[in-house]
């Protein structure tokens, strides 16, 4: 390894804290009103940039099928998160997203053209008015 | 266009060059298949190993950078064809372009300050970044760069390792006489 070499992967590692550091900070103080309020997520289900569902993240188990001309995914709500539980894509990659249970995470599934997005009321109540928009 | 005869030496460093990148595309799709079969779990969607990537940055070292962009079309159209992935071809040639570009770029311009792990972290690196932006673009959303971190940490370790492979791959090399006129 030469001295480029280590000053490369330092910017890399620089750029990656610069991106995790505020979520960080955000996740640690977001968390404890986080819990008190209980605020569900909604999840957003987009197939093919159509939106084909939106679902409240709540404690009790709901299982999501999707049936389009790109294929078959199947979501699991849960616990106050969701996971996609199975497809029929051939890299699988969308199962290796896991359960997730955050603010802006995400699940992709590339091939059957899947997007699950999780937005949420972590900001307060004030967002609760954009719930209005109606396209 | 005329068609001047090539000169014996001219062919045969033709011949050399074809035969070369057959071989490496060739490699490079075991390698994608060998890797699909490994069950590495990071955690992190979407992270790879990155082992055709091995082939790509050693056939950028011997040959010239169009040969490794073939090397680089041919390995995605014959992945996509034997996983049956078509629908995310262009997915995976946009990072694997995107990667090359960069590989190639920083060759250029680094000089001799940067060692083939250096370039490899790079290449992984902008493989990364360049399919988080054609996924953004297609989905028409920016909330998949959430993944962006967790992808550079992954990218500099799976880099390292594709790096030293490549480093005692062309050691290797350089003793076969097929690759004798393109050391340097």
């Amino acid at each position: 390894m030469k001295r480029g070499d280590l000053v490369l992967i330092s910017v890399v590692l620089v750029a990656a804290l610069i991106f995790l550091v505020p979520r960080w900070v955000e996740g640690n103080n977001g968390n404890d009103s986080e819990k008190n309020h209980k605020s569900p997520l909604v999840a957003t289900i987009t197939v093919d940039g159509q939106v084909y569902k939106t679902v409240e993240l709540t404690k009790e188990e709901q299982i999501i099928e999707i049936k389009t001309d790109h294929g078959v995914n199947v979501l699991k709500v849960h616990d106050y998160g969701i996971e996609m539980m199975e497809a029929d894509c051939p890299d699988q990659v969308c199962l290796s997203f896991g359960f997730i249970d955050k603010h802006n995470q995400s699940i992709v599934c590339l091939p059957n053209k899947v997007l699950v997005e999780l937005e949420g009321s972590t900001g307060g109540e004030n967002q609760d008015e954009v719930d209005a928009i109606v396209n | 266009m005329k068609s001047t005869p090539l000169s014996t030496s001219e062919s045969a460093l033709l011949l050399k060059r074809t035969v070369i990148i057959s071989i490496f595309a060739a490699v490079a799709v075991v390698l994608s298949i060998v890797e699909s079969l490994i069950p590495v779990n990071m955690s992190v969607p979407g992270a790879k190993l990155g082992l055709a990537n091995i082939m790509v940055l050693t056939c950028l070292y011997f040959l010239r950078g169009r040969d490794a962009l073939t090397l680089i079309v041919l390995k995605t159209v014959l992945t996509a064809m034997i996983f049956g992935t078509f629908s995310s071809f262009l997915f995976s040639l946009f990072g694997a372009v995107f990667s090359f570009v960069v590989m190639y770029g920083l060759l250029k311009i680094s000089g001799k300050r940067l060692s083939l792990i250096g370039i490899s972290i790079a290449g992984g690196v902008a493989h990364n970044i360049g399919q988080l932006t054609a996924a953004s673009i297609i989905f028409k959303t920016s909330s998949i760069f959430y993944y962006l971190p967790a992808l550079l940490l992954t990218g500099i370790v799976t880099g390292i390792l594709v790096g030293i492979a490549v480093k005692y791959l062309v050691s290797s090399l350089s003793k076969l006489s097929l690759f004798a006129g393109f050391t340097d």
